[in-house]
């Protein structure tokens, strides 16, 4: 999954730790989901979606195209 | 689990052990262990310990996180462990097959306890910084 966390992190003028703070995860945690090394369970992408502020899910994370 | 749930096992399992030393030492029963005079003052020393260090952690009350991420790497290193566990097996009976161990049953099963915290230990920290 590819996502935008850093991005709409940074309108909402929001610190990896304060996100972190919101979502009840560790600031290394973030860190690997704007860097796409760690994929979010379902719970903590709805979390992180309303801590951006976001209303669909799908503004913060995206599934990867696989070519076939 | 939760912090007090950890403190109430580990409340447990220092109240059993200064029982358990207890009874060992009324008993008679063991010998001198790990520089104590016989093996039921150990465990009554492992015992006031464990409430000691139980009893601090709730008055310190250090908050620590732990999220989904790291659950998921301590799952991978678990799996790490256990297949190093099957990995000094089958070493240790190649090893024998050559040359006989002489080495008590104890002492083996402590180092390969030892070698597996230490194989989950190492692949937590790497596949924590990895993932």
């Amino acid at each position: 999954m590819k996502n935008n966390i850093a991005e709409l992190r940074d309108k909402c003028n929001m610190t990896q730790q304060a996100l972190a703070d919101k979502v009840y995860v560790t600031r290394q945690t973030i860190l690997s989901l704007e860097y796409g090394r760690y994929n979010p369970s379902l719970e903590l992408a709805y979390r992180i979606t309303k801590a951006l502020k976001q209303k669909h899910i799908e503004n913060v994370f995206q599934l990867k195209t696989i070519a076939l | 689990m939760n912090g007090k749930n950890k403190s109430y096992w580990k409340y447990i399992f220092g109240i059993a052990m200064i029982i358990l030393g207890g009874l060992l030492t009324y008993f008679n029963i063991g010998k001198e262990f790990l520089g104590f005079l016989t093996t039921g003052y150990f465990l009554f020393y492992v015992g006031v310990i464990t409430i000691f260090i139980a009893t601090l952690q709730i008055v310190k009350e250090d908050k620590k996180i732990v999220d989904e991420r790291m659950e998921f790497v301590a799952a991978k290193a678990s799996r790490i462990a256990f297949m190093a566990i099957l990995l000094f097996a089958f070493v240790i009976v190649i090893i024998d097959s050559m040359e006989s161990i002489n080495i008590r049953g104890t002492y083996l099963m402590t180092y390969l306890i030892c070698g597996t915290v230490l194989v989950y230990f190492v692949s937590y920290k790497l596949l924590l910084k990895v993932n």
